[in-house]
């Protein structure tokens, strides 16, 4: 009986703190489904039901709201990054954990002293940098910004390296495989879990990111920006009583892709994260 | 530091060798330097290193007569003049510091690389040369660069794009914080120019027109806790919810993973904005808070002052200290839980076996076998995660946006109550261009954060643990 009682407790334990967890999202959804415009603040639930935010967001783009474009936008970064982003933090890795050089600690040791200067210091100077080089105000320009300094990142994966056997290298190079192939042929299909990590961050950063953007992209044309900049704009003081359901349902859109290479990939991330934890 | 400058003295004198007893085609190239490697045989390499040559020369060439500037960053100030006669403004030949400054780093970065490249193509042609000498063969330039020089391939364009986006920015910033740039000396119209330790001095002294100094320790306090609690709440709440989900006695866990890890897939903007509106004064939360009569109750027992008709969540100091803890436990939990799952599951059992045998209660079990083995995996991310949270800049910027501070000493430093120092140093550049403070702000971090990464990973750089793992 008593068992009986503490499985019972447990489970209504639990689920008070998915439900405390779940309201904003809840809310964010129901909202996305109101016919109200502004934020409703007397009512959790919306009086009116409609469908008409997403048709308005994708088939009736405004003067301040442009969703597909900045859909396309996002979407064009985040691909780019991560294809650049994935191949700089697995060379990096490689070249830090498998090959031997000189000066390879000194600039393993430069590297972590790097990253630890904040990225918001340096903000205004990569805009001073980029406008030097004319590429503020295009894609171009932010995706070098999300992706150039990626090879920074590579302490996780070169930890997973590190645990791959040796004898597997040495055993290819006696068989008179060069470096190049045993980085392609070896280490890069061992390593799936870490490149599936790699991947779903360097995708994710261009969603999430909307200072960097906002302080790059000065177009005033909503068609140049990205879905971060875009939905940050519509909760402005002005706009939040117009936009808010919109915005609500941007939201929701924009979890689809996050939420599709979550699914698909959940298995590896648990297994990235732990593989460079381990080492540290 | 003896070791550092032997290294030196080694690398100089080599080069000092291969000078000297070179033949003429390494002599040559200290002029041309394509030249060692033509002679050899290895035409491309010697292609790509004079065209390197020709390239570095134009560039040092450019940017020359912005280093020669560095010293005074300028000093022709702009001036527009109306030419009468033709109506036309015409601007004079005036001296732009910002340009001079970031243009000078480049041209100093340039010089630098380039004697390195210089001084390292005089001992590559050396080298060449004693292998000719030794009959030995030469190998082929292509086979070198997917082998021994493998690394040189693989952290060429990597390496670029982090001089690109990270070292210039941050050198160009580390100098501002010795200038005087700010909204009165902003380029093209006016000129700014070094100050030496004034910002640095500034920061640490308060007076009643100047509040840096007041402000700067209560921001690096609340910066401080709030990376401690943001850090360490997440991450007991996180194992908790971990090892409560994977509990044998819990049913369907993939359901409960999923419905906390639903929190994740929508961007933290978006979830914080929305949480932000959710607890704004008048709000959805106020409104519940009202009617079940919430603020009342809070008002008479003296949480929330008379005036007010709403519970302040995130508008008052001492209840948005709270609430963005709060909340961001509600963001970081997750995340936490996601890679805490993975290790539990990786916990030793037969220790936990062992333990179950002897007799060990549960709480015996977690606190002495999992938290210690915990710790010891997690150790230096926990170390990460707390230098991360001191440069927690969403939570605190998007929950805090509509924060108004009603102190003068804070409003004169254009900082608020609940900033970190990170929003601090944004909100200086971003929305009043006092970048000098801001660069000075941002130093300061640099320094909190080396220190502290110093602590977790000197073990790391000393480096002796990595070839435990590739047995």
């Amino acid at each position: 009986m008593k068992k009986k009682m503490d499985a019972v407790l447990r489970h209504v334990f639990l689920a008070l703190l998915a439900f405390v967890w779940l309201i904003p999202i809840i809310w964010l959804f129901v909202t996305s489904l109101s016919s109200y415009k502004g934020i409703n603040t007397m009512h959790f639930f919306p009086t009116k039901w409609s469908f008409d935010n997403y048709i308005r967001l994708f088939f009736r783009p405004d003067t301040v709201a442009n969703f597909p474009a900045w859909f396309t936008n996002s979407l064009l970064i985040g691909v780019f990054c991560c294809l650049i982003s994935t191949a700089f933090v697995l060379m990096v890795a490689y070249a830090m954990s498998c090959m031997r050089f000189k000066g390879r600690k000194a600039l393993m040791s430069f590297s972590i002293i790097l990253g630890m200067f904040p990225g918001v210091l340096s903000m205004i100077a990569i805009y001073f940098v980029m406008k030097l080089l004319g590429l503020t105000n295009s894609m171009i320009g932010l995706i070098i910004i999300y992706s150039a300094g990626s090879g920074l990142g590579y302490l996780i994966c070169k930890g997973f390296f590190d645990t791959l056997p040796v004898s597997l290298r040495e055993s290819a190079k006696l068989e008179g495989a060069s470096e190049l192939t045993i980085f392609t042929r070896i280490v890069i299909p061992l390593s799936k879990p870490m490149i599936v990590y790699t991947v779903i961050n360097s995708f994710l950063s261009p969603w999430m990111d909307f200072v960097m953007a906002k302080l790059m992209i000065r177009s005033k044309d909503p068609s140049d920006w990205t879905v971060a900049m875009g939905l940050y704009n519509l909760v402005q003081k002005t706009l939040v009583g117009e936009y808010f359901s919109l915005f609500c349902a941007g939201g929701i859109i924009v979890a689809i892709p996050i939420s599709v290479l979550f699914v698909v990939m959940q298995r590896f991330y648990v297994e990235g994260v732990t593989g460079g934890a381990v080492k540290g | 530091m003896r070791r550092a400058l032997d290294a030196l003295k080694e690398y100089f004198g080599d080069f000092a060798h291969a000078v000297a007893k070179g033949d003429v085609w390494t002599k040559l190239s200290l002029l041309i330097m394509g030249s060692g490697f033509f002679a050899r045989g290895q035409i491309l390499k010697g292609a790509l290193v004079t065209l390197l040559e020709a390239g570095f020369v134009t560039a040092m060439g450019f940017s020359g007569k912005y280093v020669s500037k560095l010293g005074t960053l300028g000093t022709v100030q702009r001036e527009e003049k109306l030419d009468l006669t033709t109506l036309m403004k015409t601007v004079n030949d005036y001296d732009n510091s910002l340009l001079i400054l970031l243009c000078g780093i480049i041209g100093i970065l340039l010089v630098f690389a380039f004697i390195l490249l210089y001084i390292g193509n005089v001992k590559a042609a050396y080298r060449l040369q004693k292998r000719k000498e030794e009959g030995k063969p030469i190998s082929g330039e292509v086979n070198e660069l997917i082998n021994d020089k493998f690394h040189v391939t693989l952290l060429s364009l990597p390496s670029l794009g982090i001089i690109l986006v990270n070292i210039i920015p941050i050198l160009f910033m580390v100098c501002i914080a010795f200038t005087n740039y700010d909204i009165d000396h902003q380029p093209p119209t006016y000129l700014f120019t070094w100050v030496g330790f004034e910002n640095f001095k500034a920061l640490f002294t308060s007076s009643t027109t100047v509040t840096f100094g007041y402000v700067f320790i209560r921001i690096l306090l609340w910066t401080l806790v709030w990376a401690v609690l943001a850090t360490f709440t997440t991450y007991f709440g996180g194992i908790l919810l971990a090892k409560f989900i994977n509990d044998r006695r819990t049913k369907c866990k993939k359901l409960w993973r999923t419905l906390f890890v639903v929190t994740i897939a929508i961007p933290q903007f978006v979830t914080l904005l929305l949480v932000g509106k959710m607890f704004s004064d008048y709000g959805i939360v106020n409104s519940f808070c009202s009617k079940i009569g919430l603020t009342a109750f809070l008002q008479n027992i003296g949480l929330v002052s008379e005036g007010l008709s709403y519970i302040p969540f995130l508008s008052k100091p001492g209840w948005a200290y709270v609430m963005v803890v709060l909340i961001n436990i509600w963001v970081g939990v997750p995340y936490q839980m996601l890679s805490a799952t993975g290790i539990l599951m990786n916990i030793p059992q037969d220790q936990l076996e062992s333990a179950k045998l002897d007799g060990a209660s549960e709480r015996q079990i977690f606190w002495k076998i999992t938290m210690p083995y915990m710790f010891f995996v997690t150790g230096p991310s926990l170390i990460t995660a707390l230098i991360a949270n001191i440069n927690n800049f969403n939570v605190i910027y998007l929950l805090t946006s509509d924060y108004v501070t009603s102190s003068m000493k804070f409003a004169n430093s254009n900082a608020k109550e609940v900033d970190l120092l990170i929003t601090w140093l944004f909100t200086l550049t971003n929305d009043y261009s006092n970048y000098k403070m801001a660069s000075v702000i941002g130093i300061c971090v640099f320094i909190i954060c080396a220190a502290l990464t110093l602590v977790s990973f000197s073990r790391m750089i000393a480096g002796n643990r990595e070839e435990e793992f590739q047995s």
